[in-house]
């Protein structure tokens, strides 16, 4: 009986503590942030969301430092319209349903100006809604998915912009330039079954490759978290292809492109914007050999290089791709703050809908009919010597 | 706090507890241990979604063809599955919620992995609230009944239940379709809450969270679960400007929840009017030691 | 014909990553009749250790891969301590052991992601990865070494068990833990020393994952097949843990190989319906009576 009064005793004070510490303003004040009183209204609350934690951990990681990083150079350099920026970056897990509560918070309780992430395209869509009721825009960084800021009827969502390419325009960039530069007629695809943006790809990929009359000879499938693809390349290296394509990321990439060498399949390996990583490299050096995937940006670019610098400088990390992406998407944030001259977020949703900002992946210019980027060239990078070696800008046609 | 927010996390609790009501009646009335209700959910979420997007069905009927559904799968798993024990029936389970979700990440017409978005959004608190109000009823009455007897029985000492003429299998098979239906419904809910869905949201861990609630809350106790269902969807809420370091302290709660009190939160106990009642009197007879209602577990 | 060879190889070498995970898992349960789900976190930490021991510490792969299996063993020990044992001395039922299990398994992985951080860390290369030819058929040098530690350890194994004076006191408690207390082995040294064992296996098994997968929070994950694949052999049995391992390895790989890759996961699944409804224990497990 004593045990059971001293647990609730025990319980019941965690769980006090814990509402103390939920409800107090937040830690993460901005290095030089004003004292509390008068010049605590000059901070302006953004937000992010997106997976610190699960299987996605690594990209939300980079997206929040690299979020966390820039406004702090922003802050230092006199803020936005003169005002200090806080941000708020709450952990999805990468589920749907935390999403749409984090979200929830930031546009009731933290009041934020604008919300930037989800980085992936099944957060993003289920936000949309919350974004709607509060009348908040959101940007998301690495959400493929065409339906993340149109809807069913192909009616543009009022709230949702993103800074990233759509699943059917890197698909059909990596089949045309298969097909057209490189000269190839017979394709193999290996996806995750389990992966929304493997699948888009793959889905895309096989429609143009076969509309410009190439032939697919064999397609496989894998489960998120497998790591032993050998059953499904030795059926595929039976098929024979000259190119196979392999829609994921990068971990997956470099298992897959070391058990495929192995195996003694020697068709070119293509992929998408989930390859680069300095892992990548690391663990399949020789496998990805001559290699080519499409790509956001030219990593040798001065810009990008002066960004993965400081980034690398600060948390002795790599820099994801999520993290050009997260780079941009403060960019045309910020440069639409300025355009609307508040931080009003209806102002801010408005001046979105027409930004255009040079950003760290290209131009990036809003198509207020779609909130997509426009007119942003992939660029096709090849693995040459170990480097990611910059071939041509390309766009599928 | 916001209500807007709270309101939220009261709608996400109440998703969570429907789940959970049917899994107590499980685990904790009947002594199943299952990791496949995400599939479950998962069942209902999908079927209910098609009655209404593409059947154009009201929500509240198309919640039931969910429930049922999610009905009917577990009686076709379960005729399979239930005479096997303890971590043979647990596993056969993990294994029903995996293949589930594998089937769905093949099926486009369903959206396959890429999800499935434009689900009219039509779950709000009030009728979270009123299908949890029903639900507990349902489960209550079903308890105090002849049959919610057997279950408890069954759970307590399997053997003598059959040799004094329970019939075992089938009332495993109610209980695994009761919360098979209920964990439908609040699949359909869910789908209904977030506007899309996606293969992914149905993954084991939402099975082991469920079955973590159960356990919190206290096996055998219908309060337990419900107090269980909120306060456990409220902790990572509250927790989250803590980050990544939140499930660092969900897990170690859990470990320490089963080592200092196994029996859970309310460990068979109800909260009632007749309880509260001997609460009082047992109070008033301060510092015995003596213990009056519900039972332990053990 | 190659190509079905070929498959075979895969399927075995498959098989044998999955059998070194569920001897481990299957040598606990046989004694404490619950799935540890833990498990999957011990050998994550296995890996990591053994990677830091090689990249920070620069100690050659032999050091490095017996400390993590020390290291291993001496975490699963001390998770026996901390999450199990109090239940044990309650005579809790197998739920509470499985909870406190998933508890641990959710600590391991967020404490790794929330300290060390997420990304992915690449072992340094020890193996050349030049596969071994024979004909039109090849094996990966590092899947014949993983072949090889997953025979040997096995092995070690059973002649510990089958062998010792400890390995007799186990093979009694798994028969019976009261009647064995009655004979005078002392329970706690055994179940200390099961779980030391069921360590080191998952910190062997954490170092070749290490360096064959990369080393990440969720690497433990794998285990999952390997519960399946244990159950399949029947739970409580050390051959049938081997067994049911290979048959799983082999079974995928023919699946994804001459059926269908994206439903190979679903038939896999049927396969143990299939196997449980023939033989509830699994093809070799110890049939357990029921507990009071």
């Amino acid at each position: 009986m004593k045990k059971r009064v001293l647990f609730l005793l025990v319980s019941t004070l965690l769980i006090l503590a814990l509402l103390v510490t939920g409800c107090s303003p937040q830690q993460s004040e901005p290095a030089d942030a004003p004292e509390e009183g008068e010049a605590a209204a000059e901070v302006i609350n953004i937000g992010w969301i997106g997976s610190l934690t699960g299987d996605q951990a690594v990209w939300g990681n980079c997206e929040k430092n690299t979020v966390e990083m820039m406004f702090e150079e922003i802050n230092e350099n006199g803020g936005i319209l003169g005002k200090q920026i806080r941000v708020i970056p709450y952990d999805t897990r990468g589920d749907a349903m935390e999403a749409v509560n984090a979200v929830r918070r930031l546009t009731s309780q933290d009041k934020v100006a604008a919300v930037i992430g989800p980085n992936a395209s099944g957060q993003a869509i289920a936000i949309s809604s919350v974004l709607e009721d509060m009348e908040v825009p959101g940007i998301a960084t690495v959400a493929t998915n065409p339906k993340v800021t149109v809807d069913d009827n192909g009616d543009v969502k009022p709230f949702n912009f993103r800074v990233c390419f759509i699943d059917p325009y890197q698909g059909a960039v990596a089949a045309g330039y298969a097909v057209d530069v490189l000269g190839f007629s017979k394709a193999a695809i290996l996806y995750d079954v389990a992966d929304d943006y493997s699948q888009g790809l793959t889905e895309f990929f096989e429609k143009t490759f076969v509309g410009k009359g190439g032939e697919i000879v064999a397609k496989e499938g894998f489960k998120f978290g497998d790591v032993d693809f050998r059953p499904q390349l030795s059926k595929i290296k039976e098929a024979d292809p000259e190119v196979l394509f392999m829609p994921y990321f990068f971990k997956e990439v470099a298992l897959s492109a070391n058990q495929a060498r192995e195996l003694g399949i020697d068709a070119v390996l293509m992929g998408g914007d989930g390859w680069p990583s300095e892992v990548l490299l690391e663990m399949a050096e020789e496998a990805v050999e001559g290699s080519y995937f499409v790509n956001h940006l030219d990593f040798a670019d001065p810009e990008v290089q002066d960004f993965k610098d400081a980034y690398t400088a600060k948390y002795n990390l790599p820099v994801e791709l999520n993290g050009y992406l997260a780079y941009d998407a403060v960019k045309l944030l910020e440069s639409a703050i300025i355009q609307a001259g508040s931080f009003d977020p209806v102002e801010i949703r408005d001046a979105l809908k027409t930004a255009n900002v040079k950003g760290i992946t290209g131009q990036i210019n809003i198509n207020p009919d779609t909130h997509n980027p426009e007119g942003k060239d992939a660029a096709i990078i090849k693995i040459i010597d170990g480097d990611y070696v910059f071939q041509q800008k390309y766009s599928a046609d | 706090m916001d209500w807007y927010y709270i309101q939220g996390i009261l709608i996400l609790s109440g998703i969570n507890l429907l789940a959970v009501l049917g899994l107590s009646l499980l685990t904790g009335f009947t002594g199943l241990f299952s990791f496949g209700h995400a599939g479950f959910m998962a069942v209902g979420a999908y079927t209910t979604a098609m009655m209404t997007v593409k059947l154009n069905m009201p929500f509240t009927l198309a919640l039931l063809v969910g429930g049922l559904a999610a009905a009917t799968v577990s009686l076709i798993i379960g005729k399979l599955t239930l005479n096997l024990k303890g971590d043979y029936f647990c596993i056969a389970t993990l294994g029903f919620g995996e293949a589930i979700r594998l089937i769905l990440d093949n099926v486009q017409y369903f959206g396959g992995a890429r999800g499935w978005p434009g689900i009219p959004r039509e779950t709000g608190l009030m009728n979270v609230v009123v299908w949890n109000v029903i639900a507990v009823i349902i489960l209550v009455n079903l308890i105090k009944s002849r049959h919610g007897r057997n279950m408890q029985a069954i759970r307590e000492e399997e053997m003598a239940s059959q040799i004094i003429g329970i019939n075992v299998f089938k009332y495993k098979m109610i209980s695994l379709a009761i919360s098979a239906a209920y964990a439908g419904v609040a699949g359909g809910m869910l789908a209904h809450y977030t506007g899309f869905l996606q293969p992914r949201m149905f993954q084991l861990i939402k099975s082991t969270e469920l079955t973590i609630i159960v356990i919190f809350g206290g096996l055998g106790s219908i309060s337990g679960s419900i107090i269980g269902a909120i306060v456990l969807t409220s902790l990572p809420e509250i927790l989250r400007t803590f980050h990544q370091w939140r499930l660092v302290v969900y897990g170690a709660s859990v470990i320490f929840i089963m080592i200092t009190r196994p029996q859970g939160l309310m460990g068979g106990y109800e909260i009632s009017i007749t309880n509260i009642k001997k609460l009082i009197s047992h109070i008033s007879s301060l510092g015995r030691e003596k213990t009056t209602v519900g039972g332990d577990n053990k | 014909m190659s190509a079905f060879l070929q498959q075979i190889i895969n399927g075995l070498s498959i098989g044998s990553v999955y059998a070194l995970m569920a001897v481990g898992y299957s040598l606990v349960y046989s004694i404490m009749n619950f799935s540890n789900f833990a498990h999957g976190g011990v050998i994550m930490i296995g890996a990591y250790i053994g990677f830091f021991l090689m990249t920070a510490f620069e100690l050659p792969f032999i050091a490095a891969f017996g400390l993590a299996a020390i290291g291993a063993g001496l975490l699963a020990v001390t998770l026996e301590r901390i999450a199990y044992r109090p239940l044990r001395k309650r005579n809790a039922p197998f739920l509470y052991f499985i909870i406190s299990a998933m508890g641990a398994s959710i600590f391991l992985e967020n404490i790794v992601i929330a300290t060390i951080g997420p990304t992915f860390r690449t072992y340094p290369r020890v193996f050349s990865t030049t596969p071994f030819q024979l004909g039109a058929i090849s094996l990966g040098r590092l899947d014949a070494v993983m072949f090889i530690i997953s025979g040997l350890s096995l092995l070690l194994l059973i002649y510990i068990i089958e062998k010792t004076k400890t390995g007799m006191a186990i093979k009694a408690t798994a028969y019976s833990i009261r009647a064995s207390t009655l004979m005078g082995v002392n329970t706690d040294r055994i179940i200390f020393i099961v779980f030391g064992l069921g360590g080191v296996l998952a910190g062997v098994a954490g170092v070749l994952f290490g360096m064959k997968y990369t080393v990440y929070p969720q690497i433990g994950f794998i285990t999952m097949k390997s519960f399946i694949a244990a159950v399949f052999g029947g739970l409580g049995s050390l051959p049938g843990a081997v067994i049911g391992s290979i048959l799983l390895g082999v079974i995928e790989t023919l699946t994804a190989g001459y059926f269908s890759s994206q439903y190979r996961d679903l038939i896999a699944f049927v396969l143990l319906i299939a196997v449980l409804i023939w033989r509830p224990s699994g093809l070799m497990g110890k049939i357990t009576e029921d507990k009071a």
